[in-house]
């Protein structure tokens, strides 16, 4: 984007009102991602007075963070692949197998629940390395590389683990889902500070320069390879923590608890304002995609509609949410 | 055939890729898929007396065709550079959807296969609509399409609960599947003729040569009065008029619908295609390659199932598979 940066030097001399719509713009997704999540927040409240009498409480407050959590860890992973142009179809399939492996291995001790914690993510750094080897150095398109290690990571979950089953010792699941309050909202200010690291990062910038223009990037001394390992892999450990966080909320195993949450990941990215196109968006944008995600669930569920139909309001709002983004982009392009 | 091993030993006409009788790299990747089958129903025949025989052949050759089905669509679209994900879903509805329409009534078959396969075309033509006019990339258009789908089926069906559900599909359909012709199964002569149009149409039309332009350069093709739009929304209708298809012949072939009948075939039919040599960004590769590699992954299956492979055993193995061949023939145009 050269006209931008010439303007960005420009911009001291600037009113600050300019600068401050500038900003709006350049974060424009990210922004609206919010925006519509506080509204969704309020119509959910409305909807719930209506038919409850009441406001949602403390209960309502803690059980949808805790159900979104694995989500907001997915698409935390899923934004950083789709920063560099790729994409991840295979975190259902890590979810489900690092799912199955804590079901099965934790016991009820400290020590085990530690070794097994450590032993789980790392399993998700491996998986996520063998998408991300055969990406940056096999050179193989993303898209059906992860479609393959799905179905090869779906096929190891269910050896591992054939009938749902084993158990979450509660020691576990308190620590990491916590049921008195929505005490889990504090892992998303965390991984926001995490993620305002990362894009200060050396790692970070690469992300974006990666996604944005992979031969300018390899000009300015940025390893592709390296990043797109790197991107991989982290997918690959925040799919893994959505397993633990799953088997925690559910107290037990099951090898095909995460196969929806490709689709999700996905739509929450992109209701997150990041684009599918590479190096545009913010993991921040990601989390508020992934709470609205589980807000329009909710909604729905009040609006008395059939929880069956779930996967179809998923898809017709990934599709009008790519529909709409894309022309707000032309928009903007056009009135610079 | 002496000629085939001779292949490797020729780098000197690398550029024009002209080995003698014409096998170029495509018609070799073709005759390697050919060659498996073979070698497989030998492996087969050596480890379980009576596998190649003409009853086994044909068993696995009724098996393939559901598969064959599928990847003609899934090949229309892989040679335009897309992808469909919408098929398990749209296999899986058009199964319903015939038992429902037609309530195992014979007079009533013809208008319940119409209904359906255009159901399935109908699907089709709106991802297509999604990916060439309003520019969604065709992961999501058909990953979201896939979801749209599910949650119909599944809300309009109760989850497979309604009455009609229980249907069996018409006699008919029952007998196109098990009823045999000089001692072959009909469907066999269904999926004979379903590849001789799809090679006509792919090697010796106008709407062939089309589609191979658009995979190998969309711009180049527009710029040569090529109406792209158009071209895509075709394929990917017929794509999906190929997924009703097989939905229907595999209701016929088990004689009722059940949910999560369609999900390997999303795979398979990939599998398949990549196994046949059809080059996953499009513009190469033939469907008389996607069918043998149909028969010979849906042979190894068998194969190893006999050897007490269990079911997710078929998951990793079409995994690994996918993933060596994408390797292997990646490497080999990249010298090229």
């Amino acid at each position: 984007m050269p006209p931008s940066s010439v303007e960005v030097s420009r911009s001291p001399a600037r009113p600050r009102a300019r600068r401050i719509l500038r900003a709006l713009a350049q974060n424009f997704g990210l922004v609206l991602a919010w925006v519509v999540l506080v509204v969704a927040v309020i119509v959910y409240c409305i909807i719930y007075f209506a038919q409850q009498g009441v406001l949602p409480g403390n209960f309502e407050a803690t059980s949808t963070i805790n159900n979104t959590m694995p989500l907001v860890l997915t698409a935390l992973g899923q934004t950083i692949v789709i920063l560099t142009r790729g994409l991840d179809l295979s975190v259902g399939g890590i979810i489900d197998l690092t799912n199955a492996l804590a079901a099965l291995n934790f016991a009820d001790n400290p020590g085990t629940m530690i070794l097994w914690t450590v032993l789980i993510l790392l399993t998700g750094a491996v998986l996520g390395l063998i998408n991300g080897a055969l990406v940056a150095i096999g050179r193989l398109q993303p898209i059906v590389v992860t479609i393959a290690t799905l179905s090869i990571y779906q096929g190891l979950a269910i050896m591992v683990l054939p009938q749902p089953g084993g158990a979450i010792p509660p020691a576990f699941t308190s620590i990491l889902v916590n049921d008195s309050g929505p005490w889990a909202g504090l892992y998303c200010v965390g991984f926001a500070l995490l993620w305002m690291a990362l894009r200060r990062s050396r790692l970070g910038v690469a992300l974006y320069a990666v996604g944005n223009d992979p031969a300018a990037a390899t000009a300015h001394g940025i390893s592709i390879v390296r990043t797109r390992l790197l991107a991989y892999t982290m997918s690959g450990v925040a799919a893994a923590a959505a397993g633990l966080f799953l088997a925690a909320s559910s107290t037990a195993g099951d090898a095909t608890t995460g196969d929806s949450y490709t689709l999700s990941s996905i739509v929450a990215v992109v209701l997150g304002g990041v684009s599918l196109f590479g190096g545009r968006g913010s993991g921040i944008g990601a989390i508020a995609g992934a709470l609205l995600t589980t807000m329009i669930v909710n909604i729905l569920f009040f609006a008395q509609i059939d929880p069956l139909y779930q996967s179809f309001y998923e898809g017709l709002f990934l599709v009008i949410a790519v529909v709409s983004t894309m022309a707000i982009g032309r928009l903007i392009k056009r009135r610079r | 055939m002496a000629e085939a091993p001779k292949a490797p030993e020729q780098p000197a006409p690398r550029p024009t890729s002209r080995l003698p009788f014409g096998l170029n790299s495509d018609r070799r990747h073709i005759l390697y898929a050919i060659l498996a089958a073979i070698v497989v129903f030998a492996i087969g025949a050596a480890v379980r007396p009576g596998f190649a025989s003409f009853a086994g052949i044909s068993a696995v050759l009724v098996v393939a065709s559901f598969v064959g089905l599928v990847a003609a669509g899934q090949t229309f679209v892989i040679l335009i550079g897309g992808i469909d994900l919408s098929i398990p879903s749209v296999l899986n509805a058009a199964a319903i959807l015939l038992v429902t329409s037609t309530l195992g009534d014979d007079s009533r078959a013809t208008y319940g296969i119409a209904l359906t396969l255009g159901m399935g075309a109908g699907i089709g033509l709106l991802n297509g609509v999604g990916i060439a006019v309003l520019g969604v990339p065709a992961v999501i258009m058909t990953l979201a399409m896939n979801g749209i789908v599910e949650g119909l089926m599944l809300g309009l069906s109760g989850g497979l609960t309604c009455q009609s559900c229980a249907s069996y599909a018409p006699g008919v359909v029952q007998a196109a599947v098990h009823g045999t012709l000089f001692g072959i199964p009909l469907v066999l002569y269904i999926w004979a003729l379903v590849t001789i149009v799809v090679s006509i149409v792919l090697s010796l039309t106008t709407f062939g040569r089309r589609t191979y332009a658009i995979g190998n350069n969309p711009i180049a093709s527009h710029l040569a009065g090529i109406n792209v739009p158009l071209t895509t929304v075709l394929l990917y209708a017929l794509s999906g008029l190929f997924a009703a298809l097989a939905g229907i012949l595999l209701v016929g072939f088990g004689g009722q619908a059940s949910l999560g009948m369609g999900t390997p075939y999303l795979f398979e039919s990939i599998a398949a295609a990549v196994v046949g040599g059809i080059s996953i960004l499009g513009g190469r590769g033939h469907y008389l390659g996607a069918a043998a590699g149909a028969v010979s992954l849906v042979a190894l299956t068998t194969v190893l199932q006999t050897l007490n492979m269990p079911e997710y055993g078929r998951d990793i193995l079409y995994g690994v598979v996918v993933i060596a061949l994408l390797l292997a023939y990646g490497r080999e145009s990249d010298s090229a």
